[in-house]
């Protein structure tokens, strides 16, 4: 369709322009290796022409993506209201993005584009005809291109997050964008629902509901029903999803002792994953699910340990304090990332695997919990009661550029979704 | 929550039955059918026939002593309840050993449960609102634990009571102070009767 035609356009350009596209690989290649982890990309962003005037109920699309671009924790956005050479020399942006609206009928038709600052080369073009109300995603798409083209590495503009919000003080499960927007909501029981983490897949959500009046796991596809897992145990909670298969890892707690269990979600079996006199909770894989991080109350308080999916290899991560809880392994292997108390308060650190090169991230802002890694590994999502109530925030590994992403109640434990696996890489058919 | 509904039920029994009886027996002492007036205020009438009236008098007083009995015994029931209820036994942070204070008043619980053998309770274990929801459930398990061996050592069956944890998730005061935290380190108990 008239996309298609766009799209051999953009590709035949591409192949013409080959000057542009090795400029944009030395380009990548030079941010890549870059050693600080917030090396960061300057690039232009000039407001979308609009083809007729156009009644705005969404934010323009140039903000759209300049808030993409925020959050990526990759690029510094300069913005600009038309082209301009200078200013884009000056500030080192080689590429920039703007695009064109037109409105076709209800729908808008959404054209996007990544160009070379010096050339104005086209080095990306997407086309979407969408109503307005879907054009934020449209453009979390075209973004996730950008971030391929520019990196060669998958963005996250198109994932999403699950957490627990507080609806007439009763706590339930929703899922939104990764920016905070197209928020839905999942659970709804007069019993609290809490500790949400995505399928592999992304097909759904696993979760902890009290309707028995205990902790216990539930499942449930998005549009389908809920389901209740490993119901022979008692109080099953702290679920974590292994990335390659899909198995589950949870606690589950027996007569006050509360021991890590393994089970497969589909066919209800599940056995116990280690031996332990301690207690055991808040497990996390690793990126290859070959190893585990998990909290153990042995030292009395809790303390962050690793070993080897089968049980090998148990050592203790973290020694500084008395409370370290929650690991999180980051999608890029090499750190850690958790939540400390001192003084009484909740902050979030990374550390190396073996616990050394402690970096505090939050300080000073109320508590700062439950941390999850975005699947590119550039950003963490927690929340926060820094403003007063509980609140989503996302910052760059380093703790960097903080944003608020979510504004209303009382929003807690947040967890990233998994890549979605339908992204395609730059030659395709966008969504109508 | 659960027990006093099932009190509400066992009085609401008691009465539909004294209603019961009452209309029961009211024709066999008075078949001219006057009953209700008769058996409510038999003052109103002096002159009607005082044997009728003098029993209706003395059926009205039994059936009064009978639901006061009732009623004595519902509160009672309810009292010992509310009290198992109260005992909230209270711990340090991040502590799961029952203080002194903590052991006298489990001491109490035990007593009650040994005198009513129909009692049989859940224990729940909370935190206060500082840490992760994770280990918060640990920590609450941990409590609700220490709680039961102390009552099971104190002669208590196992089989009478479960455990459960509710981390940090059902606070009995809201609130980020410590006199909140103090009061939310806690276990609790809930009484449900066998019947």
């Amino acid at each position: 369709m008239d996309k298609m035609k766009f799209f051999v356009r953009v590709a035949a350009l591409a192949l013409a322009l080959l000057p542009a596209a090795s400029y944009a690989t030395i380009d990548t290649i030079a941010v890549d290796v870059g050693i600080s982890v917030f090396k960061t990309m300057p690039i232009g962003v000039v407001p979308f022409a609009e083809k007729k005037s156009i009644d705005w109920i969404e934010e323009k699309p140039h903000l759209i993506v300049t808030r993409d671009a925020n959050l990526s924790g990759r690029f510094d956005v300069v913005s600009s209201d038309k082209f301009d050479l200078p200013l884009f020399s000056k500030t080192h942006a080689k590429h920039y993005i703007t695009g064109k609206v037109t409105p076709v009928g209800k729908m808008l038709k959404v054209e996007c584009f990544l160009y070379a600052s010096q050339t104005k080369d086209l080095m990306l073009g997407e086309s979407y005809l969408v109503e307005q109300k879907d054009m934020r995603r449209a453009l979390h798409q075209f973004f996730d291109q950008v971030i391929y083209r520019l990196w060669g590495e998958r963005g996250v503009a198109s994932t999403r997050l699950a957490y627990v919000s507080k609806m007439d003080g009763i706590k339930q499960v929703v899922v939104s964008d990764y920016d905070g927007f197209h928020r839905s909501q999942i659970t709804r029981d007069t019993t609290i629902s809490m500790m949400p983490v995505w399928m592999k897949g992304n097909a759904g959500l696993y979760y902890v509901n009290f309707k028995t009046h205990r902790p216990k796991l539930y499942s449930k596809t998005f549009g389908g029903t809920e389901r209740a897992v490993f119901p022979q145990l008692d109080q099953t909670y702290s679920p974590a999803v292994n990335p390659k298969t899909g198995e589950l890892l949870f606690s589950s707690t027996v007569d006050g002792k509360t021991d890590l269990y393994i089970g497969n979600p589909e066919t209800g079996k599940a056995k116990k994953f280690a031996y332990l006199k301690s207690n055991q909770t808040s497990p996390a894989w690793s990126p290859f699910a070959s190893e585990v991080l998990f909290t153990s109350d042995r030292g009395g308080g809790p303390q962050i340990f690793a070993m080897g999916k089968d049980g090998s290899d148990l050592r203790r991560v973290t020694f500084m304090g008395r409370y370290n809880e929650r690991a999180a392994w980051s999608p890029e292997g090499d750190r850690i990332a958790y939540t400390s108390m001192d003084g009484g308060h909740m902050n979030i650190y990374t550390c190396a695997l073996d616990g050394s090169d402690i970096v505090q991230l939050t300080s000073n802002a109320g508590n700062n919990e439950h941390p999850t890694w975005s699947p590119d590994g550039k950003l963490i999502a927690f929340s926060s009661n820094r403003s007063g109530s509980y609140q989503i925030y996302i910052m760059r590994k380093d703790g960097s550029n903080v944003t608020r992403i979510t504004n209303s109640g009382e929003n807690t434990s947040p967890t990233w979704s998994f890549f979605y696996d339908d992204f395609k890489q730059p030659k395709k058919e966008g969504k109508k | 929550m659960k027990n006093f509904v099932k009190l509400a039920v066992v009085a609401s029994a008691a009465a539909l039955c004294l209603v019961a009886c009452a209309k029961k027996q009211q024709p066999q002492t008075e078949p001219e059918a006057e009953p209700a007036p008769a058996a409510v205020a038999p003052a109103a009438e002096p002159n009607a026939d005082s044997l009728a009236a003098e029993q209706a008098r003395l059926e009205a007083e039994r059936l009064a002593a009978e639901r006061a009995r009732l009623e004595a015994e519902r509160a009672r029931l309810e009292a010992l309840i509310n009290q198992i209820m109260s005992e909230d036994v209270y711990f340090d942070f991040d502590r799961s050993e029952l203080t002194e204070k903590a052991k006298e008043l489990l001491a109490q619980v035990g007593e009650l449960l040994i005198k009513e053998e129909r009692f049989t309770i859940t224990i729940e274990g909370h935190t206060d609102a500082r840490g992760t929801e994770d280990y918060n459930f640990t920590l609450g398990a941990k409590r609700a634990m220490k709680v039961k061996e102390f009552l099971v050592a104190y002669g208590i069956d196992a089989k009478r009571m479960e455990s459960v944890s509710y981390g940090k998730e059902a606070p009995k005061v809201e609130g980020a102070t410590e006199e909140a935290y103090s009061q939310n380190r806690r276990a609790n108990f809930r009484v449900n009767i066998k019947e």
